[in-house]
């Protein structure tokens, strides 16, 4: 228990410690900065793909209907970087997504932040190239 | 289990807090690497070049270019509508706790710190940054998972600044963390290729003057360009032409140190050659990870979507 504990103040501590991350493609001509939204949902798949990975949860609506969400993350080295690895967010994970709406108006939005069941907040972004400042990025602090 | 899983993290944790102040302190103007020579001497490989193996970074808070006040640095960035925060000269770079050295600009000459690009190419530039969404040929090579070119491939970035270079009997061979390219710079006094074979990333050759590798890189195709991430600043997406010569020097001048160089001529794009200086930083504890661009590469087919939504958008709006 003393182990598992540890492990999460050490995690949090990496996260906490971590830069930004910086995307490979500009922001604005994929997602809509003026449209932020948030999703909570479980997690059906982690894609550890470059150049940028992407989180896939379902979301139920107000109406039952469950529809499926892409959310896209920083690169996968920049995120290993970060803390994450692929036990972070296994499928079945609860998570609550914060972030920006794709201006196609499909189910893709590019991810700011997670935030799992036990408050453990893990920082998605890909925002270097121009998302929003919300505050969610350590960098928008210094 | 828990306590393999505890050492491993602790591991970790060393590791990214450990990650090396190599580059630290205020530099003055032009002098991001490119230090004096000293009379360290590096050891020889088993053919005897001099040794500039290891893995090596150069996370740099030093910006490309002295930034001027007519600059788009939303524009650069990819953001010409002004709803991000863009990058441009306060650009923060995935430093990971490096204490990062910051001089006044990656480009030493021509001494203003300002690559002199001819009025087309910026107009290309801009074209093609403002229209990324109608066409994938806007976009650049990076963006497309194509290269980062030569020698873009070696302009920091603000992730996967990761380098590693191997030597072999009439060889060095440089790997680039970002994105996935091995560079092979052959150095056993071979001739160019023929001048009807034109390349993304040129044809380098290199010879050795004492200690220092010199590089020279010609053979380019035109459809490239000379950098393509938004910590280029203004140069980013400014075009390459078949007529592109550059020469770059490494010079270890201590154990942690690569002084690098390179001039860029280029007289269909650039009034005057240029020159961008700076230091690579050894950092033997660094990974590089895969970055295995093309495999999920959902940026163009998306960008390209946002942007036939935006025409239907405005086709709805003008038939009302």
């Amino acid at each position: 228990m003393q182990t598992r504990l540890f492990l999460a103040a050490a995690g949090i501590f990496i996260l906490a410690s971590a830069a930004p991350v910086v995307a490979h493609h500009a922001f604005t001509s994929e997602f809509d900065g003026t449209k932020p939204v948030t999703l909570k949902g479980t997690v059906t798949k982690m894609e550890w793909i470059n150049p940028h990975a992407w989180l896939h949860i379902d979301v139920k609506g107000p109406d039952g209907k469950v529809v499926a969400w892409m959310i896209e993350g920083g690169a996968p080295n920049a995120l290993l970087r970060r803390g994450w690895n692929k036990n972070s967010i296994p499928p079945g994970t609860q998570v609550t997504v914060v972030g920006f709406r794709a201006k196609d108006g499909s189910n893709r939005a590019n991810g700011r932040e997670a935030t799992l069941a036990n408050g453990q907040k893990l920082f998605l972004g890909s925002s270097g190239t121009g998302a929003p400042a919300d505050g969610r990025d350590p960098s928008e602090k210094k | 289990m828990r306590i393999r899983g505890f050492v491993s993290l602790a591991i970790a944790t060393i590791v990214i807090s450990a990650c090396a102040p190599v580059a630290g302190g205020e530099k003055p103007a032009g002098t991001d690497g490119a230090g004096p020579a000293t009379k360290w001497t590096p050891s020889r490989t088993p053919d005897g070049q001099p040794d500039i193996q290891g893995i090596w970074t150069n996370y740099t808070n030093t910006p490309f270019e002295v930034f001027d006040e007519k600059d788009q640095p939303g524009l650069y960035a990819g953001d010409p509508d002004g709803t991000g925060r863009g990058t441009g000269p306060g650009f923060i770079n995935d430093s990971f706790e490096r204490k990062l050295s910051k001089g006044r600009s990656l480009v030493v000459d021509p001494p203003n710190g300002r690559v002199p690009i001819m009025p087309w190419a910026e107009e290309k530039r801009n074209y093609r940054l403002g229209h990324i969404q109608d066409d994938w040929v806007n976009f650049t090579p990076w963006e497309r998972c194509i290269t980062r070119g030569v020698p873009g491939g070696l302009f920091p970035t603000g992730y996967g600044s990761g380098y590693q270079i191997l030597q072999g009997p009439g060889y060095v061979a440089i790997v680039y963390e970002m994105i996935h390219e091995a560079r092979m710079i052959p150095v056993d006094g071979r001739r160019h290729v023929g001048s009807g074979i034109r390349l993304w990333n040129g044809d380098s050759r290199g010879h050795w003057e004492g200690n220092t590798l010199v590089v020279d890189i010609t053979n380019y195709n035109d459809k490239g360009n000379i950098a393509t991430n938004a910590a280029s600043q203004r140069v980013r997406s400014i075009p390459q032409s078949e007529d592109l010569h550059a020469v770059e020097r490494f010079t270890r001048v201590d154990e942690n140190t690569i002084n690098y160089e390179v001039v860029v001529d280029d007289p269909k794009v650039f009034t005057a050659p240029w020159k961008l200086a700076m230091s690579l930083n050894r950092e033997p504890q660094y990974q590089l990870f895969e970055y295995a661009c093309h495999e999920g590469n959902l940026a163009v087919p998306n960008t390209l979507s946002a942007g036939r939504a935006k025409d239907k958008a405005a086709a709805r709006a003008g038939t009302q």
